[in-house]
């Protein structure tokens, strides 16, 4: 017993001792999905935000040549563990400012029970849902994904665009299939189509005819399959055109993968399409891709790109408002509102250099331009993709 | 920094076991006093957090509710609506003995989530409700963790002295007699199925009060927080560790438990990077190798159940009579 007691205490201790930082670092918290529903992706997403963290150390490090050191916690992408580790970050560790998480659900718990009422700022790289956008935040967290809400509505407008005005829509029940067919509504609806058939259905059932047959009632012939094209959505898809309930197909990102392709075949897909963001084709992304190739990183992985700028984002401001943790917000949208000389990925030395002389700076990120709204989103690029042999190639750009 | 700030996290960390607390002392009553195998304790948080959620969180547009009522009706709604919830399941699920319970407790706690999942109407499904107001939640960050980690603290508090003083009471000693040995309880006239439905309906509306009390911390709730991994089969590890049957043991399981979950990663934290990312998993594996410890070693738990089991041939003659009363006693 007394040892157990005893034992406990030395590593309470023993853990205060180890996390107090050290002397002229300027420390900030990268919240990642390591354990939990997105770790597949956390490799490849921990070696971006580390070299973002690296090359700026290497151009100088931050305000007086202090080094930026990247604090990495396990957001398990749940609520519970993100919370948590989001209140050791700000408390514990002292971040100036956070990066992450990847979950939607996750952010919402950490930002709501640490970093807004301790005052920190925090960039979600990966987190789309729409509920983020309308948060009471006081102006602390923001993001260089664009909401799932953007994708939803460009979608509907190109749809309408294009001549379809009446849709069927079917999406898997979750945030993310949800969020997107709300905003796909919202505007399709608005703008005068008529969604014939609306219905969420469960990921991974060995059938949906009966789901197709319900929302092939409502008489369109094109259906809107918002859904992963590796799981549920292909088995929509593929008992979709067995059957003939619908002639076309539209999906989002999440259906633009090789699997439909490869399993139900190029032929049979030709009324197929699907709308994905695209990193708008940009010196500042060829530098990065390059960049991060070389230091070992997978340039095609997801979310990579919005990573890196988060950290160069962050840092940026921090040099901007000069390590005062209340100017943070301010000096971001500063660094980053489409005025003032351009920073690509990489260049932190030009950066640091110009914020000194007190000139004002345009960050261009390798997923983007990232100036923020109101809300602290950005908004995005999409284009509609068609089926071209064993591959996707852009039908249009979407608006 | 100030000193208050330092606190933070210590603060933090108190909270979450006062409300594991809470779970841990629910499935006491239900595990450690009525031997009932509830493997569904996420279902009862889940219930309870919704509760409270809907009845006092502001009108929002396309679910039920909210309310706008004040915290303590949430908290009392949560614990009203698991045990209301509770009653039909019991009456159903107690039929069935241990591990059959289990896999049909585990069942329930699934579908609940389900309906979290997709009844939009109700729960707003997978973005689920947020703006849900904290007591003193205005107040800078420190003073209002500080507060709420009071009012957690005292409601913990009463919760244990009630359930305390129903332990040791003769309704305790009934409890233990139906575990024990249901036939013996039987044959003195004790309504077994009755008895065993009330300890599942008190416990269910504990982990219910539970569940209130993380979501006016978190403010916000999805359909991920009720994650089985961390509400069930922690608290499981808690009662099992800190002594099934005791109250004080599974308090203490509830502090050893929570505070290496989260410290760990304190310490994990300081090591390389490409180690650091491995060590995340090291947590999960550091609490499983824990409980195999403790079952192995001292499967009673770090504080054993407490009973009135002398036996006969070490006392004196003359306390026989009185030893043969007080087993009446036990089956009282």
């Amino acid at each position: 017993m007394k040892t157990k007691h005893l034992g406990l205490a030395s590593l309470l201790l023993g853990a205060s001792a180890l996390a107090t930082p050290a002397l002229a670092d300027v420390n900030i918290g990268l919240l990642n999905g390591i354990t939990g529903g997105a770790a597949a992706m956390a490799p490849e997403i921990t070696k971006s935000l580390q070299f973002a963290v690296d090359q700026i150390n290497e151009q100088g490090g931050v305000l007086q040549g202090e080094k930026l050191v990247g604090i990495m916690a396990d957001d398990g992408c749940s609520p519970q563990v993100a919370a948590d580790a989001a209140t050791k970050l700000v408390n514990v560790s002292q971040v100036i400012g956070v990066v992450g998480p990847l979950c939607s659900g996750a952010l919402m718990a950490a930002v709501n029970s640490a970093t807004i009422p301790a005052g920190v700022i925090l960039i979600s790289q990966a987190a789309t849902s729409p509920e983020i956008t309308t948060l009471k935040d006081n102006d602390l967290v923001f993001r260089t994904i664009p909401s799932d809400e953007y994708q939803g509505q460009a979608l509907a407008r190109t749809l309408l665009d294009r001549g379809t005005k009446k849709v069927a829509v079917s999406f898997i029940n979750n945030d993310y299939g949800k969020g997107i067919a709300e905003a796909f509504k919202k505007e399709y609806e608005a703008k005068g189509g008529e969604i014939a058939g609306y219905e969420a259905h469960e990921e991974n059932k060995s059938s949906y005819r009966a789901d197709l047959a319900g929302l092939a009632q409502g008489g369109a012939d094109t259906l809107v399959l918002l859904d992963y094209g590796d799981t549920s959505g292909l088995t929509v898809l593929r008992e979709a055109i067995e059957n003939g309930f619908f002639e076309k197909f539209v999906g989002a990102e999440g259906m633009k993968t090789s699997a439909p392709v490869k399993a139900i075949g190029a032929d049979n897909l030709t009324t197929f399409m699907a709308s994905a963001p695209v990193s708008t084709k940009s010196e500042a992304l060829d530098i990065f891709n390059k960049a991060f190739a070389e230091a070992g990183g997978d340039i095609n992985a997801s979310y990579v790109g919005p990573s890196y700028d988060a950290v160069f984002l962050l840092a940026l401001a921090i040099e901007k408002a000069g390590g005062d943790k209340s100017k943070l917000s301010e000096s971001l949208r500063a660094v980053s509102n489409g005025e003032g000389e351009p920073i690509l990925p990489g260049e932190w030395k030009k950066a640091k250099e110009l914020i000194t002389a007190g000139k004002a700076i345009d960050y261009k990120g390798a997923s983007g331009e990232l100036n923020f709204d109101a809300n602290g989103d950005v908004p995005g690029s999409y284009a509609l993709f068609k089926v071209a042999g064993d591959d996707w190639a852009v039908e249009t750009e979407m608006k | 920094m100030e000193w208050i700030t330092v606190l933070n996290y210590p603060v933090y960390l108190a909270i979450f076991i006062c409300i594991y607390g809470c779970l841990a002392i629910g499935l006491n009553i239900q595990w450690g006093y009525a031997g009932l195998f509830n493997a569904g304790v996420a279902g009862f948080f889940a219930i309870g957090a919704y509760a409270s959620a809907i009845l006092t969180s502001p009108w929002a547009e396309g679910r039920l509710g909210g309310f706008d009522l004040p915290f303590p009706v949430g908290l009392v709604g949560a614990m009203l609506l698991a045990g209301l919830l509770a009653w039909p399941i019991g009456k159903i699920c107690l039929r069935f003995r241990s591990d059959y319970l289990a896999i049909v407790t585990i069942g329930v706690a699934e579908g609940i989530r389900l309906v979290a999942r997709s009844e939009e109407w109700l729960t707003n499904s997978a973005r689920g409700i947020s703006a849900i107001p904290r007591p003193f939640g205005d107040l800078p960050y420190a003073k209002a963790q500080l507060v709420y980690l009071g009012i957690t603290a005292l409601i913990l508090l009463v919760a244990y002295v009630l359930v305390q003083r129903q332990a040791v009471s003769p309704w305790g000693r009934m409890m233990r007699a139906i575990r024990d040995n249901e036939s013996a309880a039987q044959a003195m006239g004790k309504d077994v199925p009755y008895r065993r439905l009330e300890a599942f309906i008190l416990g269910s509306a504990l982990m219910g009060l539970a569940g209130a009390l993380y979501v006016h911390l978190a403010r916000t709730i999805t359909p991920d927080a009720i994650d089985p991994m961390l509400i069930t089969f922690l608290v499981w590890i808690m009662v099992i560790l800190g002594g099934a049957g005791n109250n004080r043991g599974v308090l203490l399981g509830a502090i050893i438990v929570w505070v290496i979950w989260s410290t760990s990663e304190i310490v994990t934290d300081q090591l390389p990077s490409e180690y650091a990312l491995k060590a995340k998993y090291g947590r999960m594996f550091l609490i499983g190798l824990l409980l195999q410890l403790v079952l192995r070693f001292r499967p009673e738990g770090i504080l054993p159940e407490k009973l009135r089991k002398e036996s006969r041939e070490e006392r004196p003659m003359g306390e026989q009579a009185s030893a043969t009363q007080a087993t009446g006693n036990i089956i009282n």
